[in-house]
């Protein structure tokens, strides 16, 4: 357990020595989230409901975003393929540490530090902002909306570092990356827009992959805006996209670290 | 008075030097094509990125245009006309200019001294070093799109308009060079240049919509400190004719005294480089 703990510490004082990147890093999330928030009022102007979503319920969305971007989308596994094209990987192999845990863990202290500087942005700009935060309905929603972002931020976790163990075989990680890690996750996951505002033909071929379950269908639960059935299917779906990539990950990790050359070692 | 043959002999050899210049991004941009083709995976990818993430945004700008009319008093295709040109800034700047994500290697290493040494302005290598030639092909097309929307979904734009807009539109590109000479100038000094050109970008996207949603003090950042405005959408609000001599002039003005403060805080940064590696 220790050595897990040591891990947070020399996460957190990684971020401490690199402060300007971070502060950077939290005013270039601030920026992304007052862009959105003044152009959905600015749409919104005097009107209460645009394309099924009422005022109150689209601010919420975009605070939820803010919010789940700190949770499920922050992550320092996206890391590791530099390691192993770099071959820096060679002297985590050599410690006595479980590869998937030591990531984890490194994911979760970047989330504690997001989230803790997501909330504070969140309050800044909801007092300047000022309208009333829709919350969940009932308990079950919102018990249903904990289960799918644990889920969510599982499922995030697997899909990065599948991303990252792709490393082993291509150069090309970081263009990889960029599609499926940030154009495809940000944009089919939500984190812009609500998706289903989109065209019904566009919207159902989104469904069809795994981005909507990170960030759209949990604030659609916590909206209110999914019923009890889909709700269970929703979480269903979630769950056997993270079967699928926590298999995939696995595999490919093992396979992977069998032929690893530490290149740059 | 120069007599008026030494007058011609001087612009003569000044066209030349900035012929020879041309020459020479040509073959910068022709290798940095070399390269990226190598990893021709990479850059389908890449294409592929660009193209979704252009699509998708189109088509919810449309989407939530249809179905709320106006936004800030402007129609649905205006606000696009806003998205495309910020497209067309953002991908000429970042097509011409992509040499900076590569500078600091240069600084960091002490490799900048070889570049020093060339008979190439001192400035060329940091920003025209390497272009994107991804961007390089979406623009044309990008371009073609754009002149179809405006002809097709705008009332006939006038002439003067439409050169004004050319010329606004050169200027924001005068902007994003001094900006970027700015940050090659930082990193330098510092070492550190990536944050800054990010945060910059993202200061840029604030511009993907009219900056008239804005309240008043953001606007007034967005002109004089991070002058988005000047570099998208006063060239939008030209084209449309919405735009008073009083913001032509001053974006002329802001233009010029962006390059003039960037050219000398380059001089002033390359006065304390130090050769970091050696």
């Amino acid at each position: 357990m220790s050595k897990y703990l040591q891990i947070i510490r020399i996460t957190f004082q990684e971020y401490f020595e690199y402060r300007l990147n971070f502060v950077m890093w939290r005013f270039r999330n601030l920026i992304s989230f007052l862009t959105l928030i003044i152009f959905w009022l600015a749409i919104y102007g005097e009107k209460d409901k645009i394309l099924d979503y009422q005022r109150s319920q689209l601010l919420t969305y975009v605070i939820g975003v803010a919010f789940l971007r700190g949770i499920v989308l922050a992550s320092r596994s996206v890391d590791l393929a530099g390691q192993i094209r770099s071959g820096e990987l060679t002297k985590l192999l050599l410690q006595p540490l479980k590869i998937f845990n030591f990531w984890f863990i490194r994911d979760l202290t970047d989330k504690a530090l997001n989230i803790f500087f997501a909330t504070i942005e969140i309050i800044i700009v909801s007092k300047i902002v000022n309208f009333s935060l829709v919350l969940p309905k009932n308990s079950t929603d919102f018990v249903i909306f904990v289960v799918l972002v644990i889920l969510s931020t599982l499922l995030y976790f697997y899909l990065s570092f599948f991303i990252s163990v792709l490393a082993f075989w291509t150069e090309d990680v970081w263009a990889t990356r960029w599609l499926l890690g940030i154009v495809l996750l940000e944009l089919f996951a939500g984190a812009y827009f609500p998706i289903d505002i989109l065209p019904s033909w566009l919207v159902r071929i989104i469904y069809w992959t795994p981005f909507p379950y990170l960030v759209f269908f949990p604030l659609k639960i916590w909206l209110g805006q999914a019923s009890i059935n889909m709700s269970i299917k929703i979480i269903l779906i979630s769950f056997c996209w993270l079967i699928f990539f926590f298999v995939l990950a696995s595999v490919l990790w093992k396979k992977g670290v069998k032929n690893y050359g530490a290149f740059g070692g | 008075m120069v007599p008026l043959a030494d007058k011609r002999k001087l612009t003569s050899q000044f066209v030349r030097s900035k012929i020879r210049l041309v020459k020479i991004w040509l073959m910068f941009a022709s290798r940095a094509a070399q390269s990226q083709l190598l990893t021709s995976w990479s850059g389908v990818l890449f294409l592929f990125g660009k193209l979704v993430r252009f699509f998708l945004y189109f088509v919810f700008l449309f989407t939530i245009m249809s179905s709320t009319k106006t936004l800030v008093g402007y129609n649905r295709e205006q606000v696009v006309i806003f998205y495309l040109i910020f497209n067309l800034v953002e991908i000429t700047s970042q097509c011409l200019f992509r040499g900076v994500y590569q500078f600091r290697s240069l600084v960091v290493s002490g490799d900048f001294d070889f570049e020093l040494l060339r008979p190439l302005p001192s400035f060329f290598r940091p920003l025209f070093g390497w272009t994107d030639i991804l961007d390089l092909i979406t623009l044309p097309p990008l371009w073609a799109y754009f002149f179809w929307f405006i002809s097709n979904n705008l009332p006939p734009v006038v002439l003067s308009n439409l050169i004004l807009f050319l010329l606004l539109f050169g200027n924001s590109i005068l902007i994003a060079f001094s900006f970027h000479l700015f940050f090659s100038s930082v990193s330098i000094l510092t070492t550190q240049i990536d944050p800054l050109v990010w945060t910059y970008r993202d200061l840029t996207t604030m511009a993907r919509f009219p900056t008239d949603i804005y309240q008043k003090t953001i606007q007034l950042i967005l002109t004089f400190i991070v002058p988005v405005v000047v570099l998208i959408t006063i060239p939008a609000k030209a084209l449309f004719g919405l735009l008073s001599w009083r913001w032509i002039v001053l974006s002329f003005l802001l233009g010029i005294v962006f390059l003039r403060f960037s050219v000398s805080f380059w001089q002033y940064s390359l006065k304390r480089y130090s050769s970091a590696s050696s």
